[in-house]
């Protein structure tokens, strides 16, 4: 191996995924980089097609690479930014409200989908592949890269991290889907709450043969069997203990990308946006203006009620989530639509008590509803 | 000084130049292909001689600022004698071209969220220790446009070349600085101390250039004026007034004034009066906007003595009222405009809508 003169290797070298890591100087830039040398390039044409597309990716929750090099035969080097910080499997980084479990989650669920929807698996969805910037942005890192699809998994053997591994991943035949990466999403969620994983977690999967590389760290109780059964889903609740006062929506949509069969797992796109939904509990404001005069609906003022005589009367209710209607009496319209108990305001409108026949008589109050925006 | 790059031309064996994209005082802009990672990035090269000695230095500091909100630093070349920045590409353009162009100001949401993403921005760039020197919207790029894809922060550092030309300004007479195109886009934006001391500035002169920037894009004008004329302006710092408009519409009126606040907080003449740029990120998170996607459509019926009216679209008529019109309630039939829209009967409904093309008018 030999790399360009403008790198220079601090520390020593880190044993990754699927190759080594050095921590190097960028000497022209002056910056620290993370040099990962990829040694068995079995396929570099795939291997080089795929990079190219973690190169276009833009994403702010996935390590960025700056460049590709060949260092050997065979022997590729990707320069990724350093991150400058800790994983996610440091205790130090363990989130200490619901909220703030929620913005891990969301920042994750946001990589992963990015990743997604460039067609790319990572495969190797961990608290260790995930590091917190010095800004708090968590990153993922780490690619599964030197894993190939289908027939050629066999002869590379079972690479990945027990407990975080979709069953179907221990299954020679099964050719993987993106859900694997939404499976290994859910068992980290459930660590990043616990700080553990639950024995059935971590014992439950099957290797009928083949190398196995056995990560120590989450595998003790590792239990070959000789069968081929994957663990069911058996209803099993690994988020009920979690000590964090999650909505039952967080915890169904977590508990859901945890199911054995893949497509019993939903995207991780809609896990991500359950938690940006989440995120702005209580949070949401909505700007009413009758007459010309504004006040606010918002967690400290949830309710308003609104009648004309005899014609219309709704009350607005703020549920920390959503303004719905409560108490429909009479004639009232929401940007022109009859409106009814439990109707949800949408973004903007207008809401109209009496009848259109009734003309000028009718009333007009504005509703802007409005969020702070998820920015980190 | 430096020769313009040709369509296909190699630079380092491996960034083939696409086209021109942009040009700075300082610096050419091209697009370029990376044969070698198969993706688009930004070259950059200095204009001239005195744009080269702070080149490298420039991207230096910018590659140790890693934040979604500052553009990514990715190679620095040398070639012979020149100077190559390879920088993430971002497909859009800068903050005057994509926000500035059709309308003279824009809306408070849209403030609003331009302001957090450059104070997020500006933040990283503290945290590690980086001074920008020189933010004007030359130098914020967006993508998407009036529906605020991406935003970010570039040409860091350049900017002590502008002090540097201002400085030399003060010595040479007006004369110098009227050739310099830089000092002069620069300036509008730039902190009394950045023009009085500018070798003392520290992070509270990017404070000011921010607040300076955000007054523009709410109110439609820098706080000073431009030209050489700001210069005694900024220095006196008195507090900009507001237009009538910002407030003049209940609709609108609360968040613009809470953004124009944080704006004017900013342009204290003492810097340590100011917010630092975490401040600023705490305020701006608490501003409640939507980020709804904008359309474009064309005024085609107004009724009820201009109360209301109708958008027309290529996927339809849009609904408006004119309480939701930002900046002028003066909308004529045929007026061309931008708007969000949210759903209603019959037909969705605008808000906000803004006349487009005002910048001309």
């Amino acid at each position: 191996m030999v790399l360009p003169e403008r790198y220079e290797i601090v520390g020593e070298p880190l044993d990754g995924g699927m190759g080594t890591v050095f921590h190097c100087k960028d000497k022209v830039l002056e910056r620290s980089v993370a040099l990962k040398i990829i040694h068995d390039t079995t396929e570099p044409r795939r291997m080089r097609d795929e990079l190219a597309a973690l190169l276009k990716m833009r994403s702010k929750h996935v390590v960025q690479v700056y460049d590709i090099l060949e260092v050997a035969r065979n022997e590729l080097a990707i320069v990724q930014e350093f991150i400058d910080g800790r994983d996610l499997f440091d205790d130090r980084t363990a989130p200490h409200s619901t909220e703030e479990f929620y913005k891990q989650l969301w920042q994750i669920a946001v990589g992963l989908s990015d990743i997604h929807a460039l067609g790319v698996i990572h495969r190797d969805i961990k608290p260790n592949n995930m590091k917190m910037d010095a800004e708090g942005i968590i990153k993922i890192f780490d690619f599964g890269l030197a894993r190939d699809e289908g027939h050629s998994a066999s002869t590379l053997g079972f690479v990945g991290t027990r407990g975080f591994a979709a069953p179907e991943l221990y299954d020679n035949e099964v050719s993987f889907t993106a859900a694997v990466d939404t499976y290994a999403f859910g068992v980290t969620a459930l660590y990043l709450a616990t700080r553990s994983l639950p024995d059935s977690l971590k014992n439950n999967h099957l290797k009928p043969y083949g190398a196995i590389h056995i990560d120590d760290k989450y595998s003790p109780g590792f239990v070959q069997r000789s069968s081929k059964t994957y663990i069911k889903c058996d209803g099993k609740n690994y988020f009920s203990d979690v000590p964090f006062n999650m909505h039952h929506e967080v915890k169904d949509i977590l508990e859901s990308c945890i199911n054995c069969p893949p497509t019993c797992r939903p995207k991780i796109s809609a896990v991500r946006d359950i938690l940006a939904k989440h995120l702005l509990f209580n949070r949401h404001r909505a700007l009413v203006v009758y007459k010309g005069q504004p006040s606010y609906l918002d967690a400290n003022n949830r309710s308003v009620s609104l009648t004309l005589n005899s014609m219309g009367h709704v009350e607005i209710q703020y549920d920390g989530l959503d303004f719905r209607a409560a108490n429909v009496l009479g004639d009232v319209y929401v940007n022109n639509m009859q409106f009814n108990s439990g109707d949800i305001l949408p973004g903007s409108c207008v809401v109209a008590l009496g009848t259109p026949a009734q003309g000028n008589l009718r009333k007009y109050i504005t509703f802007d509803l409005a969020h702070p925006e998820i920015v980190l | 000084m430096s020769e313009l790059l040709s369509k296909g031309e190699l630079i380092g064996a491996r960034y083939e130049i696409r086209r021109k994209i942009g040009e700075g005082g300082m610096q050419f802009v091209y697009e370029a292909h990376d044969i070698l990672t198969k993706r688009l990035v930004a070259l950059k090269t200095p204009k001239n001689k005195s744009a080269t000695k702070r080149f490298k230095r420039s991207a230096i500091v910018a590659a140790r600022v890693n934040h979604p909100n500052v553009a990514k630093t990715l190679d620095y070349i040398k070639v012979g004698g020149q100077r190559f920045l390879i920088e993430e590409l971002i497909k859009g353009d800068d903050l005057a071209e994509a926000l500035l162009q059709e309308t003279r100001f824009i809306d408070p949401y849209l403030a609003a969220k331009v302001f957090h993403h450059l104070a997020k921005g500006v933040a990283a760039a503290h945290h590690a220790g980086v001074i920008h020197r020189d933010l004007k919207p030359s130098n914020v790029m967006v993508a998407g446009g009036y529906s605020l894809k991406e935003l970010k922060i570039t040409d860091f550092g350049i900017a002590k070349l502008a002090s540097d030309e201002l400085e030399e300004a003060a010595v040479g007479g007006s004369a110098t600085l009227s050739m310099s195109q830089t000092a002069v886009g620069a300036l509008p934006y730039m902190a009394p101390e950045a023009i009085d001391t500018p070798k003392e500035v520290t992070v509270a002169a990017d404070i000011w250039s921010l607040g300076a920037m955000m007054y523009h894009l709410i109110c439609g004008e820098a706080p000073y004026g431009t030209g050489l004329r700001a210069v005694r302006s900024i220095l006196a710092a008195e507090r900009p007034s507001i237009p009538m408009f910002l407030t003049a519409n209940p609709q609108f009126a609360p968040l613009a004034r809470e953004v124009i606040n944080i704006a004017l907080s900013c342009l204290m003449r003492d810097p340590v009066d100011r917010p630092t740029a975490d401040e600023l990120v705490t305020m701006c998170s608490q501003l409640c906007y939507t980020s709804s996607h904008r359309r474009r459509g064309v005024i085609r019926r107004i009724f009820d003595h201009g109360k209301f009216g109708f958008i027309g679209t290529e996927s339809g008529d849009v609904f408006f009222h004119m309480e939701c019109v930002y900046g002028t309630m003066n909308l004529n039939e045929g007026d061309a405009v931008l708007f969000s829209s949210y759903d209603g009967g019959g037909a969705p409904r605008a808000l906000p809508v803004i006349k487009l093309n005002m910048a001309q008018s």
